[in-house]
């Protein structure tokens, strides 16, 4: 919706971008006289008299210092994640409740992000050495007061941090690249009005900024025939997540399905690996890999194998993705390769190159036993420690070896 | 060619560069700002950290580091190249059919009795097992010295080849310890046991064992007491009274005393009917 005479705006698309692009090209359209004349609908005669309202409510009131809660930051750093649906130049004393809610969870998110960096600089200049960092607490203190600044995946993050602390020899360099995505993201947290819309998008969403589900399935679809190329579940602290590898056989991107379960819950089991199904996928914002399934054209059609590329290729997909968002923990690919070892380490390789398998027991087993010694087809996670095997495909089947939840914490759906 | 190579030289050479300049950060980061300057950043990573107004050592280090990440991340490469791994000799044996692998996952998690003779039967057919199972067989019959041989043939020279480069999935216990069995100990059924008064069903006419045996359980002679050794009868009992068994039991009414039992038995029956048939097929 555009007030053109008041100059105002308000759209359901969750940009923090204002006037968001949907607002922008209506005005296009208007301006060009393609937008009919017409009733307007009732929402649009709803928020018309709800800005009547306030207008004549608030007069009095313009030196109430709404802006003041801009002007106390010393950049407008947080703005665009501030940035309301509703864009009319109001005075702060009537911006609708919901509006106020969210000026103060990006406050809180930026006051979160700044405390998040100076702790990182604390660190940096103590060390990783310090003792301090052995202590859990040192960690869950810092996740903590990132859950009440509204960034949850970055407490998510610290809490996984906490746990490479002396988990291998190289611990330290784990640690260190960890930190320096948080200082990143911090960063960039803080400064999303000056980056680009797809990436503001990204990094707000990695720091913890939600999206309700109904937004992303309101957003624009990515129509295609998507190959369920992979399935790989983790624990993180109590839950249990599902996340399914989707790429499109048109467009050849990749898309990401997470599915969570509590205790005793089911994950999602509505993609079968080695099928494809001809649906309707809706992106978070950003260049984000994750989606939500929309509405699906028809049965799920078997069996089928996504592309798959050498090892050297593999990683220029791979950087590809990271390069566009470096925080990414895993990233999917699909090779042609087969094993060598190196020592004790397994590698997936080609004449190419090799990559570092991160897989034992039964994972590794069934890739070994299936590729025996020729090159086969196999869709992997990238991850910063190795790549972790998911799928291997056979003519006419595949083979899913990925880590699968535990039966005891799941339950059948 | 040349271009080829002086790329290749190049990517490597910036790949050591960004490695030797990350170890140093890291050694930094062991030891802290405050006892140790930051590395002076070059290349890319020095643009960077120098656009951006920093006024402290720590500070830097982040702003470095974060950088640094992100450069090796984009530009992650593979390691160098090494020998791949020789493949097992060539098993010249067809694999059983897909229903036949769905059948043994149904035995193996339902119908335990049924597994030594899935496997026998598929020994005696010649068949063997696809790949993608030979590390379940393998975990599952590690202790045991006549199904671990059984496993191993049905396997062929992939289950020697994987246990070479796999040592978990080596045998343990007594099938480590002890002699290798007799072709007569792997050919051979174990037996189960059935009582005197059942063993005339093992071989007699199939509609006969049916009408028996229904009658007995619909009349409550046999009941749930008696499921051990009725499994074992319908495990063992001659496979062509198989499907006259299964019928007659599947017929049995729902409200009858022994229709659970009968269901159960008639599962059985089936299931070991159908097992037999594809792994007959050719």
């Amino acid at each position: 919706m555009v007030d053109h005479v008041a100059v105002a705006s308000r759209c359901t698309c969750p940009s923090r971008r204002h006037p968001c692009k949907h607002v922008l090209a209506l005005l296009l359209l208007w301006s060009s006289g393609d937008v009919p004349e017409t009733t307007a609908p009732a929402t649009v005669v709803a928020w018309l008299a709800e800005r009547q309202v306030s207008a004549t409510r608030t007069v009095p009131d313009t030196a109430t210092p709404r802006s003041a809660t801009t002007e106390t930051t010393p950049t407008d750093d947080a703005a665009p994640a501030d940035a309301e649906s509703d864009t009319s130049p109001e005075p702060a004393g009537d911006v609708p409740d919901r509006d106020r809610v969210r000026d103060e969870r990006v406050e809180r998110m930026y006051a979160g992000l700044t405390e998040l960096d100076r702790w990182l600089d604390d660190r940096m200049r103590t060390g990783l050495a310090d003792p301090v960092l052995a202590k859990y607490a040192t960690w869950d203190e810092l996740a903590a007061r990132l859950v009440d600044a509204q960034a949850g995946s970055l407490a998510n993050r610290i809490r996984r941090l906490a746990g490479l602390v002396g988990e291998s020899p190289d611990w330290h360099s784990d640690v260190l690249a960890e930190l320096g995505l948080l200082h990143l993201l911090a960063q960039a947290g803080r400064r999303l009005g000056s980056l680009p819309g797809p990436l503001a998008d990204a990094v707000a969403t990695t720091v913890g900024w939600s999206v309700r589900q109904a937004d992303v399935l309101a957003g624009v679809p990515d129509t295609d025939t998507w190959i369920v190329a992979a399935r790989s579940d983790t624990r993180e602290d109590r839950i249990e997540v599902r996340r399914h590898w989707l790429r499109g056989t048109t467009s050849g991107r990749w898309a990401l399905v997470l599915s969570f379960a509590a205790y005793r819950q089911s994950l999602d089991t509505s993609l079968t690996v080695g099928t494809a199904l001809a649906a309707d996928l809706h992106r978070y914002p950003g260049p984000a890999l994750r989606a939500l399934v929309g509405t699906r054209h028809g049965e799920p059609t078997e069996p089928v194998r996504p592309p798959a590329v050498d090892i050297v290729s593999a990683c220029g997909e791979i950087g590809v993705l990271l390069a566009a968002e470096p925080w990414l923990d895993r990233v999917p690919f699909t090779a042609t390769a087969s094993i060598a070892v190196d020592g004790s380490t397994f590698l997936l390789a080609d004449a190419g190159g090799t990559l570092p398998l991160i897989a034992a027991g039964r994972p590794l087993a069934t890739l070994m036993a299936v590729a025996g010694g020729d090159p086969v087809d196999v869709t992997c996670e990238w991850t910063p420690h190795g790549v972790v095997p998911l799928t291997v495909h056979l003519d006419g089947r595949s083979i899913d070896i990925g880590p699968r939840a535990d039966d005891d914490f799941v339950s059948a759906a | 060619m040349t271009d080829h190579l002086s790329n290749a030289v190049e990517t490597t050479a910036s790949a050591v560069d960004l490695r030797a300049s990350w170890d140093d950060l890291v050694a930094v980061a062991m030891l802290g700002t405050d006892r140790r300057n930051p590395p002076s950043p070059t290349g890319m990573i020095a643009d960077v950290v120098d656009d951006t107004v920093r006024s402290s050592p720590s500070e830097r280090m982040l702003a470095q580091v974060a950088a640094t990440v992100v450069v090796r991340r984009a530009g992650v490469l593979p390691g160098p190249a090494r020998l791949l791994i020789a493949g097992p000799d060539a098993d010249d044996r067809q694999v059983c059919v897909p229903a036949a692998i769905e059948r043994w996952h149904h035995v193996v998690s339902s119908w335990h009795v049924l597994e030594d003779e899935w496997m026998l039967t598929l020994l005696t057919n010649g068949w063997r097992v696809p790949p993608d199972l030979v590390p379940e067989l393998l975990t599952r019959h590690r202790s045991d010295p006549i199904r671990r041989a059984r496993a191993e043939i049905a396997c062929g020279p992939l289950a020697g080849w994987l246990v070479g480069h796999l040592p978990e999935l080596a045998a343990r216990g007594a099938a480590n310890t002890q002699p290798d069995p007799s072709a007569d100990d792997i050919a051979e059924l174990p037996m189960l046991p059935i009582p005197p008064d059942l063993e005339p069903l093992l071989f007699a006419d199939g509609d006969q064992v049916a009408r028996q045996l229904a009658k007995a359980i619909d009349s409550g002679t046999l009941v749930h007491a008696h499921r051990a050794v009725l499994i074992n009868l319908v495990a063992r009992m001659h496979a062509g009274s198989l499907g006259a068994v299964a019928t007659a039991l599947e017929a049995i009414d729902g409200s009858s005393i022994g229709f659970p039992l009968a269901s159960v038995l008639a599962d059985l029956a089936r299931t070991r009917e159908r097992m037999l048939d594809e792994l007959g097929r050719t």
